[in-house]
């Protein structure tokens, strides 16, 4: 089953323009000038339940934008999306409560609460009662271990612990998708290494479906089969992980090598995936498949 | 119901850390005060006269009751924070959550006065009874309704500050709003009551939110009347409700213009 459809979704932001100095100033304040931006145009895909996508793409793709409306914070101009069967602009509280976010770049959790005090806040905001908050809280800090800081106020938190807190806060009430936007943004590699194993022992246990935006490479590689890459708005790329790096090579053959090995299979590309999809960011909204 | 009680008692654990902060603000108060005691008894140049229908005790009261809620009320989270939230797309954290943004942000408010009030109430009863005496008949059985009032008029203050701050959904900068508005409540209503003004303006200023934000409880604390109450009540309840019918309309419409920066 789909856990999210997006078919020919559109979003275009008017955003203001001034000409330099004091009278460029004047000048927009008696002629306001706008121009249209097309953040998102025409995507479409699926995501299967259960499924750890990765959809990522330079600043300014339309990655974020995408989310946003996935979640229901942002109305798309046009297209129609349902996650979970639920159409986020009809819905938008109906579908807080099946879903999950985690933004890396932005701290979700009040700082001056404890992060106990906090997931029982999350815990009456999803309507979970007492008992099922407090057992859920039992559950997820022994499983990403924050038994030794539950009871430190937020603030005095490393950037690790703090993450870690976040992805529990967002899980306490058991949402069938997590989207995550940059979810080990500025952690260390042995943090991001833990995180990540947190999150596929989560989406193994409790097939929660995962959507992901990372610039990390690693994020990707370790947690994602699937990955979708857009730019200038649209989808440039919709292949699994393991397919861009045995066959992109094959068209990017005068500047990378491939692999073929006696039998005359194609090999796994030695080049980095992290050069692969540099590459087709470069490609500024071609399409790329394979 | 149950999760915006979570959000007042979440707001009430992370300000009861700030009490000392909130204390600091006592100087600023006794200061204020102090120069209205001064200006009032210099006013009143004979014992048991009248200015506008108010003695001595009863002006000064009225602006100690009408300053109390101007500095116990704070309403940074329903103006600064929430126009903040819009311009930087801080909302957009805030909105995907299952309780109302709005809603949120009032109960948030009404956390942080809750500490603030009271502290700010004390101070005021003790300054009170030592520089200026009791309230002329006071009534203590009427504590409630008095109360009452100052609470409906705090929130009916976040409805309209919440109201001018959504506004930064369709333009840069809502703080010139907010400033005309503070600056109306302050000058016709916290500094004068409002019988102090030309008779013709009068039943203009009772039209205003004024009426229903700090002239009505304060007058209440001053100069009861169970009459004037119930008119009070009214009013107020009538304010809250277009109030926040207007609340509601504005977030419902601007939350489909959000724009929010991408990453």
């Amino acid at each position: 089953m789909q856990a999210i459809r997006v078919e020919n979704l559109s979003k275009t932001f008017r955003v203001r323009k001034k000409e330099k100095g004091m009278a460029g100033s004047f000048k927009a304040v008696l002629h306001p000038q706008t121009e249209e931006i097309r953040a998102v145009d025409g995507v479409s895909f699926a995501v299967e339940e259960g499924e750890m996508l990765a959809f990522i793409g330079p600043n300014g793709a339309g990655k974020s934008t995408t989310i946003k409306m996935l979640t229901g914070i942002l109305y798309p101009d046009g297209g129609r999306i349902e996650v979970l069967g639920v159409d986020p602009t009809k819905k938008r509280r109906q579908l807080a409560y099946l879903i999950g976010t985690v933004f890396g770049q932005k701290e979700q959790l009040w700082t001056h609460l404890t992060p106990y005090d906090n997931f029982r806040f999350s815990g009456a905001v999803y309507d979970l009662s007492e008992r099922e908050t407090e057992e859920r809280i039992e559950e997820l800090s022994e499983r990403f271990e924050l038994g030794g800081f539950i009871n430190t106020p937020v603030r005095n938190l490393s950037l690790g612990q703090r993450i870690r807190c976040e992805i529990v806060a967002s899980l306490i009430h058991k949402p069938k998708v997590l989207f995550l936007d940059e979810p080990t943004i500025g952690l260390d590699p042995v943090v991001k290494e833990n995180i990540r194993l947190l999150i596929m022992q989560m989406n193994r246990e409790e097939h929660t479906t995962i959507f992901l935006t990372s610039h990390d490479v690693g994020d990707i590689e370790k947690l994602c089969r699937r990955i979708i890459i857009v730019n200038a708005g649209q989808i440039v790329l919709d292949d699994s992980v393991e397919h861009l790096k045995r066959r992109y090579p094959d068209k990017r053959a005068e500047k990378m090598q491939t692999f073929e090995s006696p039998a005359g299979h194609v090999e796994p590309s030695a080049i980095p995936l992290e050069e692969i999809i540099m590459e087709i960011y470069k490609s500024e909204g071609r399409d790329v498949s394979p | 119901m149950r999760k915006y009680a979570v959000v007042y008692r979440s707001v009430l654990m992370e300000n009861i850390q700030y009490a000392a902060n909130i204390a600091m603000g006592f100087f600023n108060y006794f200061v204020f005060i102090f120069i209205f005691i001064k200006l009032w008894e210099y006013m009143y140049r004979t014992p048991g006269e009248l200015i506008a229908g108010y003695t001595k005790e009863q002006m000064i009261w009225y602006v100690m009751m009408t300053e109390m809620i101007l500095f116990g009320s704070n309403a940074g989270s329903v103006a600064g924070e929430a126009a903040g939230d819009i311009r930087s797309g801080n909302i957009a954290y805030l909105i995907n959550k299952p309780y109302h943004y709005t809603l949120y942000l009032l109960t948030k408010y009404t956390g942080e006065w809750s500490i603030r009030l009271p502290m700010y109430a004390a101070l005021a009863a003790v300054i009170g009874r030592v520089m200026v005496g009791p309230v002329p008949g006071f009534r203590l059985t009427a504590v409630w309704a008095m109360a009452l009032c100052v609470i409906l008029g705090l929130t009916i203050n976040a409805v309209f500050k919440l109201c001018i701050s959504l506004i930064s959904f369709w333009i840069e900068d809502a703080t010139p709003f907010q400033w005309l508005y503070d600056k109306l409540i302050l000058v016709v209503g916290v500094i004068f009551p409002v019988e102090i003004f030309p008779k013709t303006l009068q039943p203009l200023f009772k039209l205003t939110p004024i009426y229903t934000v700090c002239y009505g409880p304060a007058k209440l604390i001053v100069d009861f009347s169970r009459e004037k109450c119930l008119e009070i009540l009214a009013a107020q309840l009538l304010y809250l409700a277009a109030g926040g019918g207007l609340m509601f309309l504005i977030y419902r419409k601007g939350a489909k213009k959000l724009y929010v920066n991408g990453g």
